[in-house]
């Protein structure tokens, strides 16, 4: 698996890739939507993937002694590293928000969703919904790339406006809330996002083996 | 004796079918796999690497079914597609660091032989290659990790004369070393040079597999040499 890993970042990869985990950093904008910085990471993979199939390289990672299987795991596997180094970033820059940057009024004041650990937990979603309809989309044909991912920028959009909404909720305004208040409700929120990501990769990553097991390249 | 066996081999596409391919790969043999364009023989190929999923039939290499052994088995198995370029913008040298990476078996010294001998440039990329330079390199590949069977497709097609020449007598080398060489082509002079083995396929089902001595003595008349025989061959089915 170490093997296919490097093939990953080698040679699949696209260095937009890794250009976009910097999207992460959008969890330091006040007043701007938070979670589009996670959107920008599956836009960078997405790229990457293009730039894989320019390469040829599902065809090439299929004639390496390896099976099909883990052709399949090795994208996975470089996707979750892409999407969990994008929030890492996000984490760091929320922490520094909560922390030496509280007393900002850009921060305090902010009409948007802050960048809190309910925020981080919605990231991770955002990752599980792209694992979930893009990567399990392009593995039905292991090359048709456009339609899953119209599917998943609907769903992204959709699940953002629910996500940027919810604190205005009656009721639901602790999930946005700033700092250290009601860190407990939040970091709860966090790990059932964490969950989810988990889940529908997990699932996702199946599927799209059984798929990938039947296609003809 | 046989290294790899392929058994009932089906696949159905619209407007085409692969009809019950039968064939073995010997050991220490040259085998040619010859068929006009369309007859079969790329979709042959890709399945029993595992490329296409076929509708039935049975591969097996090594006495091993290649379901479930597939990354033992190709670990053991070199294998070049032609003229397809695997990222085109990494140089060379960049791409066999990985590759070599999947292979215990790497053999640096033949790797650097084979450069040597197709004089192909390390900080080049397949971008920059021409079309009979991307064969060589996918060969250099397949032919530096030591490989039990060699299964290539078309690896002729692009090559100058001298360059073919070179490299059937590889083939010759690689088979007395013990490696079956499988090879597919429309080319019939490469078949007189070196093959063994003939495996003829005609719109996806196998006309004949046998020894080239034997092919000749069964199917050729009076004066043909092999394209000739082959020609007719293929003209007799077109107005069956």
């Amino acid at each position: 698996m170490r093997n296919i890993m490097l093939k990953e970042m080698k040679l699949s990869a696209s260095p937009i890739s890794y250009l976009f985990i910097l999207a992460g950093f959008t969890f330091f904008l006040p007043g701007y939507p938070v979670l589009c910085g996670a959107f920008f990471t599956t836009l960078g993979i997405f790229q990457g993937f293009q730039y894989a199939r320019e390469a040829n390289d599902i065809e090439f990672s299929v004639l390496l002694p390896v099976s099909k299987k883990d052709t399949v795991k090795g994208k996975y596997i470089f996707v979750c590293f892409v999407e969990l180094c994008s929030f890492a970033v996000m984490a760091i820059c929320t922490l520094v928000r909560m922390t030496a940057l509280s007393g900002a009024a850009a921060y305090t004041s902010n009409a948007l969703m802050n960048a809190n650990l309910f925020a981080l937990g919605t990231a991770l979603v955002v990752f599980g919904l792209f694992n979930t309809i893009f990567l399990n989309g392009f593995f039905k044909t292991a090359y048709k790339q456009g339609k899953p991912f119209v599917i998943y920028i609907i769903a992204v959009f959709l699940a953002i406006a629910l996500f940027e909404a919810l604190h205005h909720i009656p009721g639901l305004e602790a999930v946005n809330a700033f700092g250290f208040e009601h860190a407990g409700l939040q970091l709860a929120l966090l790990f059932a996002g964490a969950a989810v990501f988990l889940i529908m990769t997990l699932l996702s990553y199946k599927s799209s083996c059984r798929r990938f097991e039947l296609i003809d390249l | 004796m046989s290294i790899a066996k392929i058994k009932n081999l089906t696949k159905e596409y619209p407007g085409f079918r692969l009809d019950d391919v039968s064939f073995p790969i010997e050991q220490g043999k040259i085998t040619g796999f010859i068929g006009r364009n369309g007859a079969g023989k790329t979709t042959t190929i890709k399945s029993i690497l595992n490329l296409v999923h076929p509708d039935g039939g049975e591969i097996s290499y090594f006495g091993l079914p290649l379901a479930g052994n597939e990354s033992e088995i190709k670990k053991r198995i070199g294998y070049s597609t032609g003229t397809v370029s695997w990222y085109p913008r990494k140089k060379i040298r960049d791409i066999v660091a990985v590759v070599k990476k999947f292979y215990e078996t790497w053999d640096e010294a033949a790797y650097r032989r084979y450069l040597a001998l197709f004089e192909l440039d390390e900080n080049k990329t397949p971008k920059e290659l021409s079309e009979g330079m991307k064969v060589k390199f996918n060969l250099l590949i397949a032919l530096s990790h030591g490989a039990e069977i060699l299964i290539l497709d078309e690896p002729t097609s692009g090559l100058d004369p001298f360059s073919r020449d070179e490299l059937l007598g590889i083939f010759t080398q690689l088979k007395e070393q013990g490696v079956a060489v499988f090879f597919s082509t429309h080319i019939t002079s490469d078949l007189e040079k070196c093959a063994d083995n003939i495996i003829y396929i005609s719109h996806g089902r196998i006309v004949s597999s046998m020894p080239k001595d034997e092919f000749v003595r069964a199917y050729s008349q009076k004066g043909e040499n092999l394209e000739d025989t082959i020609l007719r061959m293929e003209r007799s089915a077109k107005n069956a």
